[in-house]
Formats: C-alpha cells, structure tokens, sequence
C-alpha cells in the first residue's frame, strides 16, 4: 500500500486569492484544520492553518516568547474579534505557510504514520514532479485504511 | 584567575612560546568577532590548541579557570529561571506601567528604570528577555512604535548592570579577580550609575518621548491589565523572593563572612530548587531540575572557561606584562591618565568588540601595573574605570553588547526593525555622555 491508495482524493484546496473569511468559513462547515493553497496549475504553494491565523490575531508580543501566558490581558474576546473583522477581507496569501512536510503517491504508510504521530494534523500529498496536489492524508485515513475489510 | 608563573618554556616547530601564544589568541578573537562560528566553540578550541601545544598545560589549564566567576554566573541563572516561573517580573512590569497612568512617556520612563534595576541583580540578556516582551504588548496595545522604548530599554539593561557585582559578567570577572565585594560594588558604582540613568533619559525624552502619545481609550486597554494575574504561582513567589533576599543578603555580607559570591549564588540556587520541589514525585523532581539546568546559558559559561584558558597562556608566555609595560610607557607612568585611557579605551572597543574577551584580557594587564603604581590596593580606581568603560561602551552599537542583539532580535520578530545607522546615530553619543560622566566621576573623586 502507498501513500496514494490511502489518501483522500480529490480534497478540498484555497486558492492564495481567497479572503481570510471566506477560508475560515469554508473549514468550518467541512470540519477541518489545516487546508492545502494551490495556484491556477494545481501546484501546492503551501498550507492555510486555523491554528496559524490565531497566531497573527494575538499581540505579536505574545508570539515571539518571553510570555507565558495573557491571563493578565483583560477584554480579549473583544480584542480578537476587532483583529479578526481587522483581517477576515484579506486574501489569505499573506498567512500562508511553508507545508513542513509533504509525501508522494508512492511514499510508505509507514512514513505517512511517523509523521502524523510527530504532530502533523494532515500531510499533503503532492506529485514528486511537477508538486500539483493530488491529495491529503490524515490519521483517520491511515487507520481507516488499517481497519478496512479486506486488507491485510 | 590565577597567577602566571612565567614565560613559558615550551616552544612549538622553533617558535618562541609567546609568537605561539599569541597568534593564537589573536586567532581565537579575530574569529570570535566575525561570528562565522559560535563563541563558545572558538574559545574550547582555542584552549584546546594551547594545552595540545604545550604552552599551558592541562593542570596549569584548570587552575586558570576562574571557577568562581563561572559559579556566580550559574548559581543567578538558575535562580532567575526558577523565579521567572512564577510571574515576578511581568508583574512587576505591568505594575509599574500603571502607576502612570499608561501615558506614553510614563512608560517609557518606568520600564527603563525597571529593566535597569533588574539588570542591576540579573543577567543583561535575562532581563530583557524578561522585560521587552512586556514591554511590546503594551506598546502594541498603546499603538505607539516600541523602537523608542526597546532603545531605552537596551540603555537601561547595560547601564543598570554596571551598577554592581553581579549585574555584568565583566564586574563578576573583576569582582572576582579582585577581592572587590558587592558592597564595593555598590558604593562605588552605583551612585554615578543612577546619575549616568537619569542623565541619559533626558535626551530620550527630547529625542523620542515628547513626540509620543496614546488615546485614552488605548491607555484604559492598558490601565485594564491584571498585574495580579500575570503571577501564575504565588508559593514559588514567596520561596525565591525569600531566597533572592538571602544570596543578596550573602553578597553584602562577603567581607564579614568570607564566603564567595559563588557558594553563595550555587547555594541559594540549590536551595530554590529544593523548595520547588518537596514534596514531588521523583520523576517531576528528574523534569523541574532537568528543566532548571538546561535552561542556563551554557554557550556563556562554556565561552568563559575556554577564554580563561587562553588568557592565562599569553599570560603566561610573557604578553601580557609586555602590554602593560607598553601602556604604562604610553601614559608616562601617570595614573590619572592610565585610569583615563582605560576608561575611554575599553569604553570605545567595547562598543565594538565583545567586552567580555576585553576584560579578560585587560584585568591581568592591570594587574602587572601594580608594582607602577604602588601595590594592589592603588589599582582600585582603575577596575572602575575599566567596569565603567567596558559595561556603558556596550551601549554604543547594537554589536556592542548581547542584550543589545537580543533586544533587536526580538524586535525584528514582531515586525520592528533595528538598523545598525539608525541605532549608532542616537546610542553612540548617549554612550559618550555616559563616558562623560563617568570620566569626571572618576576625576573628583578617585585621581
């Protein structure tokens, strides 16, 4: 089995020119965390994270260390709910991050697993030639796929 | 750091000890400086190849390193990274942003002076780590650009750290080296320490803090901050600030006592990390006291015990009284301009150069003057030149000191850039005035 037969394809992209909101809202209603950007080719420019877009509405102090936490902060959900309406028309190029890993179609479950014991939520599978997305895989995909009739 | 017991006899491929000696000190600097490798590195390698040559060798490379110096700097380390934990200094810094009302300059003002009077206890690099967060969020809240209050708060870490033993590692190293004890420290360079702070924020204020201002709605966002909350363990609290009064308490008491500042920072560390942990199961104990260790500046403490070493082989191979005797012959015997020229000396290449390596290299050159000028106890006004030059010339470039790169780097993090120009522009004049008054300090009251 490789990382091809396991993964779930076609999966939902962002295209670096949709809106903050527009994204978010989007990972909502499909109950993800993390979705693949593509450019018009298909080719993976990299990853929009709900978990990274609530790193840039925290005070950027808060972000480079040195402070443990913001219980001290008062008003906060009205603090991030200005931030949020501050970004939500953006496009979402600018909080788009660098995949940390991605795997191709004939990479290893072995591998797949490994990385998303290591934290990874969903690894983007991408074409070792031209990096166009074929797919994601994600832990669910993995252990489906274990617990699938059939196999072995 | 010990004493040399003469020119080395060994000689290398027929080079003479002191060539040896000193091509590889200079070496061992020139790539110190350039910063292509990690400091620490250079400084065991350079050791290293003194020992491998034969120049030092390996027991002559152990007594040469200053254990007590090495000590002090740990025993304080481990204490504030304990202390950090509970929310001392955020609370602290809050707090004193409130007592003035969140305005724009008040701030400025209360965080320099807080950094400087942490500094003054803690490590340069500690404190601002502790502080210029802080100090980031409530500009961000303010929307006022922090690069006014980080410069300030860059002035105020190496200013405050001048002000006694244990807030420099080059005041450590003279301390140590000395005999000189906090509380000399203390009486002598505190009081012009707290006249070089003030003198120094009143052009920050003409420069930057008269331009600055905040609505009243961004003050009240301030204002609304829970310095009680920032404190996330209040029984850690009370024991490291019971702890904290009594090394302090330690140091003051050296010259009665006898006891180094070093046993006494290593024992009051040790005795943090028992209260912190009675009473926890022996796995958390391995984690906490784990945690503690790994957190302590190892790549300092590494870079100080090779540079030890390499002082100690030039030392040893006869440079260092070749330099002395050179200086002295360039001062004409003088001791006000002796003490002068190694005010301005170690003031301007300490702007440059990394100052510890400076007075490392600088203290056993004082040291050779003494029969000049007439025993140890008449070099005393010269160690406080050179910890006045070494420590405030720091503050004259943003290479000049760690705590300056550490400032810019967590700036640049958050978006604020720090230019070596823009930098110079206003900190190497403020650091010449610092120098300024420091020169006629030294003047009224020791020369």
């Amino acid at each position: 089995m490789t990382a091809l037969a396991i993964c779930q394809t076609p999966f939902p992209a962002l295209k670096d020119s949709d809106t903050v909101g527009d994204a978010a809202r989007r990972m909502l209603e499909i109950a993800v965390w993390d979705l693949p950007v593509v450019d018009a080719a298909g080719r993976l420019i990299g990853m929009f994270k709900l978990t990274h877009l609530l790193g840039t509405l925290l005070p950027k102090a808060a972000t480079i260390g040195g402070i443990s936490d913001l219980a001290f902060v008062g008003d906060t959900l009205d603090y991030l709910r200005d931030r949020m309406r501050a970004v939500e028309d953006e496009p979402i190029r600018a909080y788009v991050a660098e995949a940390d890993h991605v795997v191709h179609p004939e990479t290893s479950p072995m591998e797949v697993a490994l990385l998303l014991y290591r934290g990874e939520r969903a690894v983007p599978v991408v074409d070792a030639g031209d990096h166009r997305l074929i797919g994601m895989v994600a832990a669910r995909e993995v252990v489906g796929a274990l617990l699938a009739k059939g196999g072995r | 750091m010990h004493g040399a017991g003469g020119p080395a006899g060994a000689a290398l491929f027929g080079a003479s000890a002191i060539w040896v000696a000193t091509a590889l000190f200079v070496l061992t600097y020139a790539v110190i400086m350039s910063d292509k490798l990690n400091r620490a590195i250079v400084a065991l390698l350079g050791a290293g190849l003194l020992i491998l040559t034969g120049i030092v060798d390996q027991k002559e490379a152990m007594a040469a390193v200053d254990w007590n110096t090495l000590g002090l700097l740990l025993g304080m380390m481990l204490i504030v990274n304990i202390t950090r934990r509970s929310g001392l200094f955020q609370y602290v810094a809050i707090w004193s942003a409130k007592k003035v009302d969140a305005s724009p300059w008040g701030i400025m003002l209360m965080m320099s002076i807080v950094t400087a009077v942490f500094s003054a206890f803690l490590d340069n690099v500690t404190t601002v780590l502790l502080t210029v967060p802080v100090t980031m969020l409530i500009t961000e809240e303010l929307k006022v650009k922090p690069y006014p209050y980080l410069f300030a708060q860059i002035f105020a870490s190496n200013i405050g750290g001048t002000a006694t033993l244990i807030g420099d590692p080059p005041n450590i190293m003279i301390g140590s080296a000395t005999g000189l004890t906090f509380n000399d420290f203390a009486i002598h360079l505190t009081p012009v320490i707290i006249v070089v702070m003030a003198a120094t924020m009143v052009p920050l204020y003409f420069v930057w803090g008269r331009h600055l201002h905040a609505t009243d709605e961004n003050r009240r966002h301030v204002m609304a901050f829970d310095e009680r909350q920032a404190i996330t363990d209040r029984r850690l609290l009370k024991q490291s600030l019971t702890v904290i009064a009594f090394v302090i308490a330690g140091f003051m008491l050296q010259r009665q006592t006898g006891i180094e500042p070093a046993t006494v920072a290593i024992f009051g560390a040790a005795v943090l990390l028992l209260l912190d942990n009675l009473g926890k199961d022996s796995e958390t104990q391995s984690k906490n006291v784990h945690g503690a260790l790994s957190e302590a500046e190892w790549i300092t403490l590494m870079f100080f015990l090779g540079l030890f070493i390499l002082v100690f082989g030039i030392q040893k191979a006869g440079l260092i009284d070749m330099l002395a005797h050179a200086l002295v012959t360039a001062t004409s015997g003088n001791f006000q301009v002796t003490a002068l020229a190694i005010l301005w000396a170690s003031a301007v290449l300490s702007a440059f150069i990394d100052n510890i390596p400076f007075v490392a290299t600088m203290i056993p050159l004082i040291k050779a003057m003494a029969p000049t000028f007439g025993g140890d106890a008449a070099l005393v006004p010269l160690w406080w030149a050179l910890s006045l030059g070494a420590c405030l010339g720091g503050n004259g470039t943003l290479i000049g000191a760690s705590a300056n790169l550490v400032v810019a780097g967590l700036a640049e993090r958050a978006g604020t850039s720090f230019r070596f120009v823009e930098y110079l522009k206003v900190a190497f004049p403020l650091m010449l005035l610092s120098i300024v008054l420091s020169h006629v300090y030294l003047q009224l009251r020791y020369l």
